[in-house]
Formats: structure tokens, sequence, C-alpha cells
């Protein structure tokens, strides 16, 4: 297999790079469009500016919008990291009675609608007599990353060498001591990703924002939604989104290297291999993907 | 007290693998022991997180069949008594719009599925058998449009696809088509939905092949060719069948989440285009809260019901992933 067959080989390389030009294409006709000179994103192009950047800068609603996502992505991705290695210390314990029950019911937010989710929250509202408001969207994003956040910190976790607690508690720690000192820092990096992986997934989510957002306080993609239906606007869209994109792309490769690096030092080189790594970041990204 | 002071160090060298002989090995296995003597009681910490997921998803979706059978209304002092009217209508009514719009989904979901499969398999093959050592850079590159926002994709593709999007002007420019001309189904079509539905899935969907690929026993392979089996015979044959289990489960990745899309056609779609998920939508913008129950409730029947049939298959695929993580 791995020998013979060059023109196999060539083939199937050469739709490899295609795809990938297929794949990388939407993304440069955003960048191109974000410098163009006109007020529609049409070729041939016009010439090329900076204007649409300060212009959506300016734009007091766009910039609001996107703080709005940030700071609701932050607290989602704080609470569900936190419920999420609660769950997985659980899940850890030889114990633990209806475990497949238990897991089942922590991983039903990744194959429940999110448009399902999203008008049942709706109706749960209404019926709780609550109104809609950026907490429900809080909320509602915690539900639907708590099982990214498992899904990252258990694996590690399982990994991570009982003997080392034990030496702690022989040394006299308690489970608590020994889990703050021992445990919680080598689920530091882990714990980095699964706070990552929700902010990404809250910071996009459309479906659940666009019921529970409250109509003056759109989130960024509720904004990005609504304004791309106004010619006028839709340039600034395109330019904060050139940003967004290079900035998701920037934090989401940063923190794998961080992530790689840091548990090289951590668990050091002979436990580590590259592979276990680039597998855990294909983990994730299954999981990014479904938001 | 000194009895199990040695026990905890015989654990502990047992664990390490540093003791070897007798002594090791009269021990139990290290780490259930270890895991139950220092961190009693620890299962109760899954309940917090249970109970959250009790009151935001079981909750909803109890409401949503409660809605669905006429028990409750969204409606202030309408009267409320249970119902089947609305399920019979969506499930057996002549010419029901949503019954219709629902078939409509389910096709386009697994005609997607089928297609962004059968595209995702040479890439993870590619991946797996011919680039060797960059395979997962290569995998990175693949996969770096998922680190982008969802709706700006989708943004993406109206502007490409649009009267007078990119790829119209390619087209006439040259010559395929008119200066003026357009190609009628290139938006607001099956098409177009499609289209941006496959892009959106193919990287997602290469990811279970490549790790089923990866994970494939590679002396098999070996074996067949020593036998004097054609490279052909020898992917259909054992790679192929070998790696069912990651193609199913890719097929899956794609079929549930589509089943209940509804960005796409907000954006590249038509009025005739729009998915199950968008009959949804458009109901709790109205009044009829009861009858868009059903419709939300007949998603998560139907998702539930491809997860029992499917199920398994993405549970070999976690475990292959959990096997590669520990060697």
């Amino acid at each position: 297999m791995r020998t013979g067959g060059l023109v196999v080989k060539a083939l199937l390389s050469a739709y490899f790079w295609l795809f990938l030009a297929f794949l990388l294409a939407p993304l440069v006709v955003l960048v191109v469009f974000a410098f163009n000179d006109s007020t529609t994103a049409t070729l041939p192009l016009e010439g090329l500016t900076t204007s649409w950047f300060s212009e959506a800068f300016t734009n007091g609603q766009l910039t609001n919008a996107l703080v709005r996502s940030a700071t609701i992505a932050v607290f989602a991705a704080i609470i569900a990291t936190i419920l999420g290695l609660m769950a997985s210390v659980g899940l850890t314990s030889d114990r633990l009675r209806l475990r497949s029950l238990t897991v089942a019911s922590l991983m039903l937010p990744l194959v429940v609608p999110y448009i399902s989710l999203a008008v049942g929250l709706v109706i749960l509202l209404q019926a709780l007599a609550v109104q809609t408001s950026l907490t429900a969207v809080v909320l509602g994003h915690v539900v639907i990353a708590l099982p990214f956040a498992i899904l990252v910190l258990l694996p590690r976790l399982r990994t991570l060498d009982p003997s080392m607690n034990e030496a702690a508690r022989d040394l006299g720690a308690s489970d608590l001591t020994a889990f703050r000192l021992i445990t919680l820092p080598l689920l530091g990096p882990a714990l980095v990703s699964s706070f990552l992986i929700s902010f990404v997934t809250s910071f996009d989510e459309f479906a659940i924002a666009s019921f529970l957002a409250p109509s003056g306080q759109p989130t960024y993609p509720v904004f990005l939604y609504a304004s791309s239906r106004t010619p006028a606007l839709l340039p600034q869209v395109i330019a904060i989104g050139t940003l967004v994109i290079a900035f998701s792309m920037a934090l989401v490769l940063a923190a794998e290297g961080g992530r790689r690096w840091a548990e090289k030092r951590l668990v050091g080189a002979e436990e580590f291999a590259d592979e276990v790594s680039e597998e855990n970041l294909a983990e994730g990204l299954v999981m990014v993907a479904k938001s | 007290m000194d009895a199990e002071l040695s026990g905890h160090r015989y654990r502990l060298a047992g664990g390490r693998g540093l003791l070897t002989g007798q002594e090791a090995t009269l021990e139990r296995s290290p780490t259930k022991t270890s895991g139950r003597r220092w961190r009693p009681g620890r299962g109760l910490l899954v309940v917090p997180p249970l109970l959250f997921v009790a009151l935001l998803i079981f909750a909803p979706i109890i409401y949503i069949a409660l809605f669905s059978v006429g028990l409750r209304s969204n409606v202030p002092g309408a009267e409320v008594a249970f119902s089947l009217d609305n399920w019979e209508s969506f499930l057996f009514g002549d010419n029901n719009p949503f019954r219709a719009r629902f078939f409509y989904s389910m096709r386009v979901a697994l005609l997607v599925s089928i297609v962004t499969t059968a595209a995702a398999y040479p890439l993870a093959y590619f991946l797996s058998f011919v680039a060797r050592e960059r395979r997962y850079t290569l995998l990175l590159l693949l996969l770096a449009p998922f680190f982008t926002s969802y709706l700006l994709r989708v943004l993406a593709w109206q502007i490409m696809l649009n009267d007078e999007g990119v790829v119209t002007w390619a087209a006439r420019t040259i010559g395929l088509i008119p200066d003026d001309g357009n190609v009628s189904w290139l938006i607001y079509s099956t098409f177009s939905v499609s289209l941006v539905l496959f892009y959106t899935w193919v990287p997602f969907v290469t990811l279970p092949i490549f790790a089923v690929l990866e994970n494939m026993d590679h002396r098999l392979l070996e074996a067949a060719q020593d036998l004097g089996a054609s490279r052909w015979t020898t992917f259909w044959r054992i790679t192929f069948p070998l790696s069912l289990p990651g193609v199913i489960a890719g097929f899956v990745f794609v079929l549930i989440p589509t089943t209940g899309e509804f960005i796409t056609p907000l954006f590249v779609g038509g009025a005739d285009n729009q998915l199950f998920g968008n009959s949804i939508q458009a109901f709790f913008g109205t009044t009829n809260w009861n009858l868009g129950s059903v419709l939300a409730m007949a998603l998560i029947i139907t998702v539930v019901i491809l997860m029992l049939i499917f199920g398994r298959f993405l549970n070999t695929d976690l475990r292959a992933t959990a096997g590669g993580d520990e060697t």
C-alpha cells in the first residue's frame, strides 16, 4: 500500500489539495472583500481600502454585540469547565452507579438539535414566567458546551498516574489538598482547552441566542445575521468577520501549541507522544465542529 | 499501621512498575485499590452537573412534549386539554405541508451525508496512507475552516453564489454563460443548500475515517499483499471493510446535525428550500407553539431513533480513539 501506486498517490494528492482550496476559498473571499473599496461584494475589485474596518469599529451596535458575545462566552466557558470538571472527577469513581445512564444524560446535548433545545428553553422560560435575558443565553450555552468540556477533561483525568496522588496522600495530604496540589496543576492544559472549546462554542452559537437574547441586545452571530440582510452594513460585517476568523484561528492554534508545550513539560518526555496530543486535538475539533 | 504503610508502598511500587517479581504480583490491581482508598464518594460530584442538564435539557423536552399534546398553551387564558389533533394532522393529514417539509429535509440530509462521506474517504485515505509524516499537519489544515464562525462561512458562500457573486462573475469571464446570464440553480436552490452543508461537514467526517485507518492493523494489509492480492483487492477486501465503523460514524456525524439544520437555508435557501428546522423556527416567531412543539418533538424523536440505530458505531469510534491515546 505504502510503496507502489504512484498514479493513485498522485491522484489522491491532487484531490486533497484541490479540496483544500475549495475549503479555504470562502475564507479567502471574505478577506478580499473586507479590503474592497466598494459597497457591494462583487468582482472585479474596485480598489483597496481599510475604511470598512474603521467604520466597523465606530459602529456601536456592532462592537457592543462583539463585547456582549465575548462576555457571554467567558461566563459560559467558566461555568461549563467547572461543571465539566466535577462531572469528570465523578465519572472516574469506581463506585459510581448507573454510570452509562449518567454518561448518556451528560452527553445528550450533543445530539438534541439546537433548534429544538432553543424552542424548548423558550417554552421553559415562559412556563417559569421568566423574561428572556442574556443570563438565559449563558445557561443555554453552558448546556451545549458541557459535553465538550467533559470530552476534553475526562480522557486527560484518566491518563493521570494515580500513584502521584497516592504519594501525596502518604505524605499526609488530604483528598482535597492532593487534588488541589497534584491533580489540578496536571489538568491545567486540559482545563485551558476545555475553556477555549466552550468559549468558541458559545461565541459562535446562533440558534439559542436568537431566541433567548432580548431584542435590543443581540449577540454577535445574531447581529451578523440581521445585518447580512442590510446591504449597507455588509462590508463592515465582512471586515469584522475577517478579524474574528483570524483571531479564533490564532487562539485555537496558540492554545493547542501551548497545551502541547505544557504537557511536554509536565508529563515528561518519555510519557509524551506527539500523536497522542494530535489525536486529542482531533477529538477537540470533533466537538468544536458540532457547533 | 505498619502493615498498612507497607501495603501502600507496594501499591505505589506496583503502580509505577518499579518493583518486579513476587512482591509486586501479590497485590491486587493497583489503580482500583487506590481509587477506593483515596477518593471516597467523589462519584457524588456528578450530581450538580446532572441536575443542571436535567433542568436545561430534560425540562425543556418535557415542556415541548406537553405543548405538543395541548396540555400547555402560551396564550394566556386559553383552554388546555389533552389532544392529539396536531400530531394527527402532522402524521396523517392530507398534504400536510410540514410533513412534506420533513421528508424534503430528510432527503437533503441523507443525500448530503452520503456524498459527504464518499468525498471524505479519499481525504482520510490520503492522510493516513500517502501523507505519512505530514499527516497531522495536513489534517490541521483541512480542519482549519472549523476554527471559524459557521455563520461567517455560510455568509461567504452567499457572497460567492449570489446572482452577481464571485462564481457567476468567473463563469461570465471565461465565457461559460453570457455576460448578463445567470445560472438559476446556483443559489436559493436545493443545490446551494446541499453544497454549503457538504462544505461544512466534509472535514469533520474525515476525522472518524482517519482515526479508524490509523488504528488499523497494517500487518493485515501486508499479509494480503504477501499472499498475492493486488492493491485493489487488498483495499476492497481488507481496508474498506475494516474502516466501515469509521465510515458509518462519519455518516452519522453529518446526518444527525443536518436533520435539525436551519441556518444554511436562511442564507442560501429559497422559499422552497427551507428545511424542517426553519419550520420549527418560524412557529416560535408566531403564536402557535402547540403545532411548533409537535414539529420540535418530531425532530427530537427522529434524532433519538437515529442515535439508537447508529449510536454503537460512535462508541466503536470513541473506543478506537481512546485506545490510540493509551499507546
